[in-house]
Parts: C-alpha cells; sequence; structure tokens
C-alpha cells in the first residue's frame, strides 16, 4: 500500500514530468488512467494563465499558441514553489532568452524583464511611505550616514532596448506607435514604482539610475552622493523623497533605526 | 489546544455571515461591487488573491466595511505528507489580521508536494493516514489562526485503490477529531458522486448537520467519454445546474438554512447573473427558514 507522500510523489511526476507510470498503478482497478490528464491539463491550464497575467505583453507579441507551448515547456522545467502564483515566473525572462523560437524577437526578453518588474510593483505589499519628518529630526552630522530602504513595489532594470516603449504601445494595442520604434539594441535605464493610480515607468539616464541603485540597495547617503558625479544629486534625492519610493532608514554604523525593512510585517511571522 | 475545545468556543466573528445567500467576489466585479453596493448578504474571496498590496487589497477594505467577508483559502494543502507551509500560513494570517473575515475555510485536498505548488485541489487517499495528516495541520491551523475553520468537501476525478474511508466519514472525521466545521459544497457532491457511482442524497444522510456552516454552489460542465459515459467537470463557468438545486433543496430540507455562496470562477458573467444565481438561492433560504418556523412551532 503506498504512502501518502508515495501518492503525492507519484502524482507530482505524472502532473509535471508527464510520467504516468507511478501514479497509474495507485488508481482504483474502474479507473481509466486518462482521468491523471484532467489534473494535469487543470495545472497547466491554470500556471499558464498566471504566466499570462503577469506578463501579458509577452502574451500579445507572440500570440496565444507561441505563449501556450513556450509556457508548457516553462513549467515543466520552473514549476511553482509555492501557493502565490502572483510571484511565480520571475525565470520567464531568462527562459525566453534561451528560447530558439523566440530568438528572431530580441526585444522579447527585455518586454518580459520589465512586466516581471511591473507585475512585482502591483503585487507589492502595501508601506507607508518614510515621513520627511522624520529625516528632518535627524543630526546633520547623521544625515550623510542614511540608509534608505525602497518601497516594496520599486525596481531598477537595466535593459538594452526599449521595453518601456515596446510594452506601452502594445499594452495600448497602439499599431502606429509600435512600428514607429527603433528596435536597434541601445541601453535602456528604467524605474518601476507602484502609485495609487497605477504602475509608472520612470526613463533615467545612466548617472541618475545608478544613484536611484546605490540608495535602493542601502548604500550610505553620503557614499551614494559622492559616487553621483555630472547629476544633481540633491535634487534627484529629493525628487525621490517627494515621489514617496522609501519607506524607512538606518543609520550607517549604529543599530539606530527609523524603520526596518521587512518583507512581512514582524508580528505575524511565523 | 484540543478540537473538543475549540469546538465549544468557536467564536465566527465581529459581524457573522448570515444564513442567506452570498456571492464570490472576483476581481472582475470590484468596482461594480463598490459602485452599486449590491443586495446580497455577504462576500467570499479568495485569500490567495489578497495576498500583495496595492489595488486588490484597497477594494476588499472598502468591500468589507458593507459586507461580512469569507475567507476561502485555496492553495494551504491541508493534505500534504510533508507538512503546512508555514510561510503560506503567515500569509493567510496577515490577510485575516487586516480584512478580520466572519468565516475561513480551506479544502479537504492537497496541492504541494517536494517544494512543487500543483496548482489545484488534488485527491487525496482516504486512509488513515491522510486522515491523521489532514486532522493535524487542521489544528495547526486553527491553533496559529485562533479561530475555528470550516474544510470544504473536494469535486475528484479518480480514486485510489487503498482508500478505506468514505468520502463523507472522512470529512466528518476531520470536523469530529478537530472541532472544525465542515463547508458543504453541494455541486461536488453532486460531481463527485456521479463521477464515482456514489450517492449524492446517502453522503448528504451521513453528514454531520450541526457542523455544517457553510454551503457552496457553482456551476459544472459534462465532458461526453469515448465508452458513451459522462464525466461532470468542477469547472465553476455556468450557472448552477437542475440538479444541483435540487440536491441543494435536499440539503436545506436535511440542515436547515445556512450561509450559501454562489462561486463563479470561468467565463465570469456580468454582476447581475451572478446576484441572480443568488436570489435563486435566497428564495430557496427563504422556504428552507420558514419550514424551520413552522417545524419550531409545532
Amino acid at each position: 500500500m503506498p504512502t501518502l507522500l508515495e501518492v503525492q510523489n507519484g502524482l507530482r511526476m505524472s502532473l509535471v514530468d508527464r510520467e504516468d507510470g507511478e501514479a497509474a498503478t495507485m488508481l482504483a482497478p474502474h479507473v481509466p488512467p486518462d482521468r491523471l490528464d484532467i489534473y494535469r491539463n487543470t495545472f497547466v491550464t491554470g500556471v499558464t494563465k498566471a504566466l499570462r497575467l503577469s506578463y501579458p505583453a509577452v502574451h500579445r507579441l507572440v500570440g496565444d499558441d507561441f505563449f501556450a507551448a513556450a509556457a508548457e515547456i516553462f513549467i515543466a522545467r520552473n514549476p511553482p514553489r509555492a501557493a502565490h502564483l502572483d510571484q511565480y515566473g520571475a525565470e520567464f525572462p531568462e527562459f525566453l532568452e534561451q528560447f530558439p523560437p523566440a530568438a528572431a524577437l530580441a526585444y522579447l526578453p527585455d518586454v518580459a524583464r520589465l512586466e516581471w518588474a511591473v507585475t512585482q510593483a502591483i503585487h507589492a505589499l502595501d508601506r507607508e511611505a518614510l515621513a520627511l519628518s522624520q529625516l528632518a529630526a535627524l543630526a546633520p552630522q547623521d544625515q550623510g550616514r542614511v540608509r534608505f530602504a525602497p518601497h516594496p513595489s520599486i525596481g531598477l532594470l537595466r535593459v538594452s532596448y526599449p521595453a518601456d516603449l515596446i510594452w506601452r504601445a502594445v499594452l495600448d494595442c497602439d499599431d502606429a506607435a509600435l512600428a514607429a520604434l527603433d528596435l536597434h539594441p541601445a541601453p535602456v535605464r528604467l524605474l518601476v514604482q507602484r502609485l495609487p493610480a497605477g504602475v509608472e515607468v520612470i526613463r533615467l539616464d545612466e548617472s541618475e539610475w545608478r544613484f536611484a541603485a546605490a540608495l535602493c540597495a542601502g548604500q550610505p547617503l553620503q557614499a551614494a552622493l559622492d559616487e553621483a558625479t555630472g547629476i544633481d544629486a540633491a535634487a534627484l534625492l529629493a525628487r525621490h523623497l517627494a515621489a514617496e519610493r522609501f519607506v524607512g532608514f538606518t543609520l550607517a554604523g549604529s543599530g539606530e533605526a527609523g524603520e526596518m525593512p521587512n518583507e512581512l510585517s514582524g508580528k505575524c511571522s511565523p | 489546544m484540543t478540537g473538543q475545545h475549540l469546538s465549544t468556543t468557536a467564536v465566527v466573528g465581529a459581524n457573522p455571515i448570515p444564513a442567506q445567500a452570498g456571492i464570490g467576489l472576483r476581481f472582475q466585479h470590484h468596482q461594480a461591487v463598490v459602485d452599486s453596493k449590491p443586495d446580497v448578504a455577504w462576500m467570499e474571496v479568495h485569500t490567495e488573491n489578497y495576498m500583495g498590496g496595492g489595488t486588490p487589497l484597497r477594494y476588499l477594505d472598502t468591500v468589507r466595511r458593507d459586507y461580512p467577508i469569507s475567507l476561502h483559502g485555496v492553495g494551504l494543502s491541508l493534505g500534504s505528507a510533508e507538512g503546512l507551509d508555514l510561510t503560506h500560513l503567515a500569509r493567510i494570517r496577515q490577510v485575516a489580521e487586516r480584512i478580520e473575515p466572519a468565516l475561513m475555510s480551506e479544502h479537504i485536498a492537497w496541492s504541494v508536494v517536494g517544494g512543487t505548488y500543483l496548482a489545484d485541489l488534488l485527491p487525496l487517499p482516504m486512509t488513515e493516514e491522510a486522515l491523521s495528516v489532514v486532522c493535524r495541520h487542521v489544528e495547526q491551523t486553527q491553533t496559529y489562526l485562533k479561530r475555528r475553520i470550516l474544510v470544504e468537501n473536494p469535486s475528484t476525478y479518480l480514486t485510489f485503490a487503498h482508500s478505506t474511508i468514505p468520502e463523507w466519514e472522512f470529512i466528518t472525521a476531520v470536523a469530529e477529531r478537530t472541532g472544525c466545521g465542515i463547508l458543504c459544497d453541494v455541486n461536488n457532491i453532486y460531481v463527485s458522486a456521479h463521477n464515482h457511482g456514489w450517492d449524492a442524497s446517502t453522503y448528504l444522510a451521513a453528514l454531520p448537520g450541526a457542523m455544517i456552516g457553510e454551503i457552496h454552489l457553482a456551476g459544472h460542465s459534462v465532458r461526453p467519454l469515448a465508452d458513451g459515459t459522462t464525466l461532470r467537470i468542477d469547472d465553476h463557468g455556468s450557472r448552477v445546474a437542475a440538479e444541483v438545486w435540487a440536491l441543494y433543496e435536499e440539503a436545506l430540507a436535511r440542515f436547515g438554512p445556512l450561509p450559501t455562496l454562489i462561486e463563479w470562477d470561468n467565463h465570469v458573467p456580468p454582476l447581475d447573473v451572478l446576484l441572480g444565481e443568488a436570489r435563486q438561492a435566497s428564495s430557496r433560504l427563504a422556504g428552507a427558514a420558514k419550514e424551520a418556523r413552522r417545524a419550531d412551532a409545532a
């Protein structure tokens, strides 16, 4: 008699690896083994749907059939790890990059990278923005030691194609804008953020992007300012603060904290 | 904490779900529900759809001011041999703390093995081993959430050779051992009974009425098989079938009026269609309530 774990491993092999052998021997005698197809179909269809919701522009760019075929291979290689499908599909951009049938669409992995950042922004946890009064209360000599914690919806990407323009034109169904795009590779630096009205994708130049990345990585403010050359970093910092891109800060070289970043709120971690 | 203790102290919540019809709230109807505040007694959502922040949670924050909410989980995998995913359980509690639901429920099913989520409510072998695994996880969940949950009977398309316990006895045993309640999905009983040659009325009759806290109704589809028979698929993609309404009437006659939910997840119709289905449940609930009053008076 198979144990519960053996049954569950048998079904996993059937659904993910398409090997029905183990599971088929466990079924009641009158149950035709093709009943396993129903579960496999629900699994693949359900996860494909989750992937489509996270990558709507990729889906439109390649069409239903291509997307479903790519998703099926991707899902078999990268099945979901948790019952939280909003977080599923992080590896899809890299998969598309290595997927020979998509080779003709060189910009596709970059569009996917942007969509993943947008999806992360859409589903990011809510956090109160850093109150400027907290910063103002710091002694001047401490301000350079501030390490910011970015809002969970913030994403920073460097891509090689105008993924933002493609993404917007595709989701707006704007064929004229799509046709007018220059699809040659050129570096594009993006900042993604969820605002109350929706997700915003902003283009930055290389120096602005590096400064934002340093701040979001929690580098001490003075170090980030020192490295930022050729831009008005103080004005940029003011813009980040006004746009509520930070939720808290700590001070470099001390245990003192404004508010610690935390994925799950502290009182309910398991 | 023992099941006995939980069963006697179970609190439904500050804003309990009435024995009336509710609808499953899906994101397609968020705006329409907020705008029109439809005349329906309560709403149920899938917990997993509100685990992030942003727009969905903002809608639910608004909706919960006007309606009692039930949180219905589809991903906890109570039947996993390897134990519960504690991170997932923590996410569930986080949603519960924010929404303060009147009811919380999960399934007699499993979906996670070896760290892989199989994105479906998969059938359990009906064995003593599976029963003790499910009971352990229900108790763990109730202790962690500090509340009673309901567990729902699944719809299934296959059974295992080594199953020894009828499904209705399995779910009853889970309720008796853990003090949890039962979410009686009448459509699932109908679908599984058809697919496995069980008698749906016998299934209903075997359930402990006092432990049933909610009823689910949904549409299903009928798939013809090569041998001329049919398989019923629980796809929540259409109106409730006439045969399921008849079985629902049987359930109400047996258990009395209970909170009843209309679920619709695929090919989601306009809100009015969903509300129409809820009204159909309401008229049957009103009949059952009248019947119950008559029985009390006699």
